[in-house]
């Protein structure tokens, strides 16, 4: 039931002997596999410490109250608990955490452990620490709380009025606002044929719950003040930023290590309460300490994907379709604690007209705090809700005045030879084939013979929609964008890091700066390297995960924001040429001839034209290492190298909120094809097609892998997947019981397809592309749609998350959906 | 994910198993642990004493009487009904089984422990009710027969009390059978289901998910529209909830209803 | 019989033979983990839904989660550890690698046991048979296609 239409083809592995055609492009056995099929991944519950203890957070049952006291002494007595931390040690021994928002959301503290108040369900109040975990668990329930609860804030436009106020500090709900303008949108009001008004649409509250819930094993050298810490966070970079001074240490006294993580999606970027809380425990009871979440508690109280209203959008349309652009209200719900935000109020300004050529946007943008659990950026961050956003507005518009769907999508594409093409507010696409990715997932859905399926269906008493979701993963990111939030913040650019070294015999070794969790970086990354020195992949060895001790982590390092293919690849090629560069000087050295003359091949340095003058690795490494005596006192070599990879970017314009703040996009276009029971509501995803356009592909089947997983998310997203409070700030769906995410059965058959639109402005021609950009949600929202409500007619879809009783509403009611959208024909 | 401390025995007999169920206060029965054990996980409840069924090899049987009569053990697992040869008398019984999780949720869990637990999402209490089945409960020195249709008494309350055991379940023959459901995802959790069973042409459809217990219906005909008739007529009150709401609950139990009697008689 | 808090139990792993003293409370997917190191199962939720613990007890595939540690005195339990032999990997095992049929990996050891448990009982099954047999098994990385396609490659 799964065809793959590839285009190119994929070729196999090299065989030995054969010319070398390059790794790169060829889909080459994974590094990872062998100890992860064999159980003998190591992830950080895997790792034990002699007479560790097991740490247990006592957490709020309430969504919003004041703490009166916290009263930890019959948790103490319990024989085998080590000890407890309470919110009040730790406003003793931190400092809260850094806010990268401008005033009132500045003033927001943050602390390990809930101080003073409670804001959401599931907030540590304080954590003990026992012989075993189930130990820790009995005795989290001895604490006693007293607590004084306070009126409930869970919606988004209510904490706008500021009446239930979540931080006393801050005196207001708004983490942050803005208003973003380019172009000249009263201008293309005016001009407009048709204006379309949507009162409003809703991208839900999901999460991509790794299955792997979070977690570290925090280790504490008294001697010489050193944490360790064995854990899943995926940007340790920054996590030291926000960890180190509130802990009053220097960045290098956390020591993050990492080796295998179980999936990552964002949600273990924000980690640094947790794991703070840990380190103060750590350092307290003098022995090592080991938190494990539970999946509850990932979904009470660790992150979630941001969940945004759209108010009042406005369309205005010519006459043949092309739309001009549009003007939104937007409020963004980023929970208790904004963390990571107010990023996501600039970051969804990569793909301001997603993926059209319109020239006039107007964004009111304010974030708000409420009673829910925090936000992270959640795969597809920020621009999955907006790209959303544009597909639900081409989606609706042409459903309203009659226009076809593939029709009014290429006409308002950015078009092939527009590319690179600036964005109203200054982000420069780089290359893609929008209209050609269209097509191929039309080719590859039937598009040509969905009548005939409609009637097909019809004839069994079903409705069938089919539905195109056109998206962008923008890849890179340049920290500059924070500058737009907040001209204090002192971030900017991006960077990676890798060292490749050449040892003694004549082993290639490689660090990266990256924590991956699947993406498959030891792989990848030994193709370009091999690729570069002239040998195999198998010849490459690559470390598993991440240690800041290896030093080959900066500011940024990490694994996020679809960028690995270019930041990290692009340290691992700027390292991997200073050591060919390195090994053709010694080799030039030891054959006294030029190092032009040099050439890298099967894993020798030879003289070119004269094979037989070859040096092994292994020759090379030693006589550095181990015989060095009588070489040239110049020659400048370590054959070990570390590289700093550095995206060109500028500081973006502050006054006009412009510049480029991305450095790749790669393109994503789907087709769902969806069949509904009206009696029921209850509905089957029958086919699909997925097009990705990420550039060079370094590795085709890997890429493929991410294609299959982000399709997935998203139509996890777009069918169950959703996190419901109820009005006491109780979520509905802490686990997966509750909250449904696809099983195998629940997937529909895939067709998959590629472009390779190459991006001019990266090391390889490749592009980031693990997010994805929510092409599932656009598509199956298109899709419902175009079962429910056609030509003007029937209910409008509004929301993300479309789980069988909202289908079943929308065709109950359908003049109530209908009330959102009003058409204005001039 | 943590369990409280807990107490353990493993009796050999059905009559160790009612003296150690009757002996103490908090003790509970453990048959395939599939939802006590989560529930156990999630504190939600704590018996002091778990008394696990799992060498009583008497209450496994599936056996096939001579007039289609079929007795299944109450540790009778999913996979043990999908599987058995004498189940296949009443087709319906594997059918469903097979639409319960998983596989690995199958190999463990039990029909006992599943009409036992009587959670109001569960498939078996409104399918036993629909073929009228009857339960064989055995406590302290003394056994008794209650059909289906009395055994369920409230959320995770049934006729089995305390110090008593569900031995096993009698299915009368019969092979005009229909079960209709809709699940969060394939076989998730159940939103609404219906089973129905015809008996000399006259429909009994017992819904669930409802109500605290299944409800049992007798429409005047098979006819889609004397069912969902009776459907309206029972006035059912269902829960709402973050799956579905009251309404939309009331109105698959007519749509689901009525299929499953369609079924019943031979349609699709 | 007796009523305990906990007990000493003995138990085979993949052919060897452990004696371990077990509290009645302990779960086996954290006697496995914890007190026996083979770390190779995973967990992944904490309502039974996930799958991530799956191993094979005396042949039958269940979820270790939902299983107590002191039930398993006696048995014979498999776990991902053993499916290789001195190094050597299962078809399956191969199969799932070539077919990029892991990510993170985290989901794969239980995975790898479902997968070894349908094979074992219908061993040309169907994709629809294949998607049946993993339906207990969530992975959030793949969309299960290859995963799917890894097992089909195997059985053939």
């Amino acid at each position: 039931m799964t065809e793959t239409t590839v285009s190119p083809e994929r070729p196999l592995v090299v065989e030995e002997g054969e010319e070398q055609r390059g790794f790169i492009g060829q889909s080459v056995p994974r590094k990872e596999d062998k100890r992860l099929v064999q159980g003998e991944g190591v992830f950080f519950d895997d790792v034990k410490r002699h007479e560790m203890g097991f740490v247990h957070f006592a957490r709020s049952p309430y969504a919003h109250a004041r703490i009166k006291s916290v009263d930890v002494s019959k948790a103490l007595e319990l024989d085998g608990v080590y000890g407890t931390l309470t919110g009040d040690e730790v406003a003793i021994l931190t400092d809260p955490f850094f806010e990268l928002s401008t005033p009132p959301g500045a003033n927001i503290k943050d602390y390990a452990l809930a101080v003073g108040k409670v804001r959401h369900v599931g907030d540590p109040v304080a954590a003990v620490v026992a012989r075993t975990r189930e130990l820790a668990r009995d005795a989290a329930e001895l604490v006693e709380v007293d607590y004084e609860p306070l009126p409930v804030l869970l919606d988004g436009e209510e904490a706008l009025k500021d009446e239930v106020v979540l931080h006393d500090d801050a005196a207001s709900n708004t983490v942050w606002s803005g208003i973003f303008d380019w172009g000249d949108f009263d201008a293309a009001l005016a001009e407009a044929d048709h204006v379309v008004r949507i009162e409003r649409l809703h991208f839900d509250r999901f999460s991509s719950t790794p299955l792997e819930c979070s977690g570290c094993l925090v280790e504490y050298n008294r001697g010489t003040g050193q944490w360790t810490i064995h854990g899943t966070h995926q940007m340790p970079g920054v996590g030291a930023i926000w960890m180190a001074p509130a802990l009053r240490v220097g960045i290098d006294k956390l020591r993050f290590v990492s080796q295998d993580i179980g999936g990552g999606f964002g949600n273990k970027i924000t980690l640094h309460p947790q794991f703070t809380a840990c380190c103060l425990l750590a350092r307290k009871l003098n022995r090592p300490v080991q938190w494990t979440e539970w999946r509850t508690d990932q979904h009470t109280a660790n992150t979630h994907g941001n969940e945004r209203t759209f108010l009042d959008v406005t369309v205005p349309v010519k006459a043949d379709g092309t739309m001009l652009g549009f003007s939104v209200r937007a409020i963004d719900d980023c929970g208790a604690f904004p963390r990571y935000e107010p990023l996501g109020c600039i970051i969804w300004a990569q793909v301001t007209p997603g993926c059209y050529r319109w020239r006039n946007v107007r964004v009111d943008f304010t974030q708000v705090c409420t009673n829910k659990s925090p936000v992270a950026p959640n795969r597809g961050y920020s621009r999955m809700q907006h790209l959303w956003l544009t597909e639900r507005i081409v989606d609706i518009v042409a459903n309203e005045l009659g226009l076809d769907p593939v029709e009014v999508r290429k006409r308002n594409y950015v078009k092939q030879d527009e590319f690179p093409y600036e964005t109203p507010n200054g982000c420069v696409y780089d290359s893609g084939d929008y209209a050609r990715c269209l097509d191929i997932a039309l080719e590859l859905i039937g598009y040509e013979t969905i009548e005939d399926r409609r009637r097909e269906a019809e004839s069994r008493g079903k409705l069938l929609g089919i539905g195109i979701g056109s998206t962008l993963d923008s890849g890179t990111n340049n920290f500059g964008q924070s500058m737009i939030l907040n001209p204090e913040l002192q971030f900017s650019g991006n960077n990676e890091v890798a060292t490749v070294k050449l040892d003694i015999f004549g082993e290639i070794v490689v660090t990266l700066g990256t924590v991956p969790q699947g993406q498959s970086h030891e792989t990848t990354t030994a193709q370009v390297v091999a690729d570069i020195l002239g040998c195999s992949p198998d010849d490459v060895n690559v470390r598993a995960g991440h240690d800041t001790y290896w030093n080959s982590h900066a500011g940024f390092s990490g694994t996020y924001a679809s960028q690995f293919a270019v930041t990290g690849l692009g340290a691992v090629k700027g390292a991997a040429d200073k050591l060919a560069g390195e090994m053709k000087l010694l080799a030039s050295a030891v054959f006294g001839c030029s190092p032009d003359d040099i050439e890298l091949a099967e894993g020798h340095a030879r003289i070119k034209g004269n094979p037989e003058a070859a040096l092994p690795f292994m020759a090379l490494g030693a006589i550095l290492n181990a015989n060095n005596a009588g070489l040239p006192p110049d020659l400048d070599i370590s054959l070990n190298v570390r590289y700093v990879y550095r995206p060109p970017f500028e500081k973006p314009d502050l006054e006009r909120k412009f510049g480029n703040l991305t450095l790749t996009y790669a393109t994503q276009i789907h087709a769902c094809v969806v069949e509904v029971d009206p009696e029921t509501g209850v509905y089957e995803i029958v086919d699909y097609a997925a097009v990705d356009d990420c550039g060079k592909r370094i590795h085709p089947q890997i890429v493929e892998g991410q294609v299959h997983g982000a399709t997935a998310h998203a139509l996890g997203a777009a069918t169950h997947e959703i996190f419901t409070y109820d009005e006491e700030g109780n979520l509905l769906t802490p686990n997966f019981y509750d909250y449904h995410v696809p099983h195998a059965l629940d997937m529909p058959p895939m067709r998959t397809g590629y472009v390779e639109s190459e991006s001019p402005f990266t090391p390889l021609g490749a592009k980031g592309m693990g997010e994805g950009g929510g092409a599932g949600i656009h598509a199956m929202c298109a899709a419902l749609q175009n079962a429910l409500g056609r030509r003007g007619e029937g209910p409008i879809v509004s929301r993300s998350c479309n789980p069988y009783h909202r289908v079943w509403e929308l065709l109950q009611n359908p003049s109530e959906s209908r009330k959102l959208v009003t058409v204005e024909s001039r | 994910m943590l369990l409280r401390d807990v107490e353990y025995a493993r009796p050999a007999s059905v009559e160790d198993a009612v003296r150690l169920l009757s002996e103490f206060d908090g003790a509970r029965a453990l048959a395939g642990g599939q939802t006590l054990i989560n529930v156990m996980k999630a504190r939600a409840a704590s018996p002091d004493v778990l008394v696990d069924l799992n060498d009583l090899d008497d209450l496994k049987g599936i056996e096939l009487g001579s007039d289609g009569t079929l007795e299944i053990g109450a540790m009778a697992t999913y996979t043990d009904v999908m599987t058995s040869a004498e189940a296949r008398a009443r087709p319906i019984l594997g059918e469903v089984c097979a639409q319960i999780a998983d596989v690995q949720v199958r190999n463990r869990g039990t029909i006992g422990g599943n009409v036992c637990s009587n959670d109001p999402t569960n498939h078996l209490p409104p399918l036993l009710v629909a073929v009228g089945a009857t339960m064989t409960i055995v406590g302290a020195g003394e056994e008794r027969s209650v059909p289906a249709d009395e055994f369920f008494l409230g959320v995770y309350m049934t006729a089995a009390g305390p110090g008593e055991l569900l031995t096993k379940i009698t299915v009368p023959p019969g092979k005009s059978d229909g079960f209709a459901s809709v699940t969060i995802g394939k076989e998730g959790t159940c939103i609404v289901n219906a089973a129905a069973s015809l008996s000399d042409g006259s429909p009994r459809v017992a819904i669930g998910c409802v109500d605290a217990v299944p409800v049992l219906l007798q429409p005047s005909s098979s006819e889609a529209s004397a069912v969902r008739e009776a459907v309206r007529g029972a006035s059912l009150m269902p829960p709402s909830d973050v799956h579905a709401s009251a309404d939309y609950r009331r109105h698959l139990a007519e749509v689901l209803a009525a299929r499953a009697v369609t079924q019943a008689s031979g349609g699709k | 019989m007796d009523v305990v808090s906990s007990k000493t139990i003995t138990v085979e792993v993949n052919g060897a033979r452990y004696e371990r003293e077990v509290d009645a409370r302990r779960l086996l997917i954290h006697f496995l983990r914890d007190d026996l190191d083979l770390t190779g199962s995973h967990i992944g939720c904490d309502t039974g839904n996930c799958g991530a613990c799956s191993v094979l007890v005396d042949g039958t595939l269940v979820k270790s989660c939902m299983l107590l540690g002191i039930q398993a005195d006696g048995a014979k339990i498999e776990t991902v550890e053993g499916l290789a032999q001195d190094g050597r990997l299962t078809a399956l095992q191969q199969s799932f690698s070539d077919h990029h049929a892991l990510q993170c990996g985290y989901c794969t050891p239980g995975m790898l046991m479902s997968a070894t448990a349908l094979l074992r009982a219908n061993p040309h099954p169907s994709e629809l048979e294949i998607r049946h047999g993993i339906q207990g098994n969530i992975c959030r990385c793949t969309g299960y296609v290859n995963i799917v396609e890894a097992i089909r490659a195997a059985a053939e």
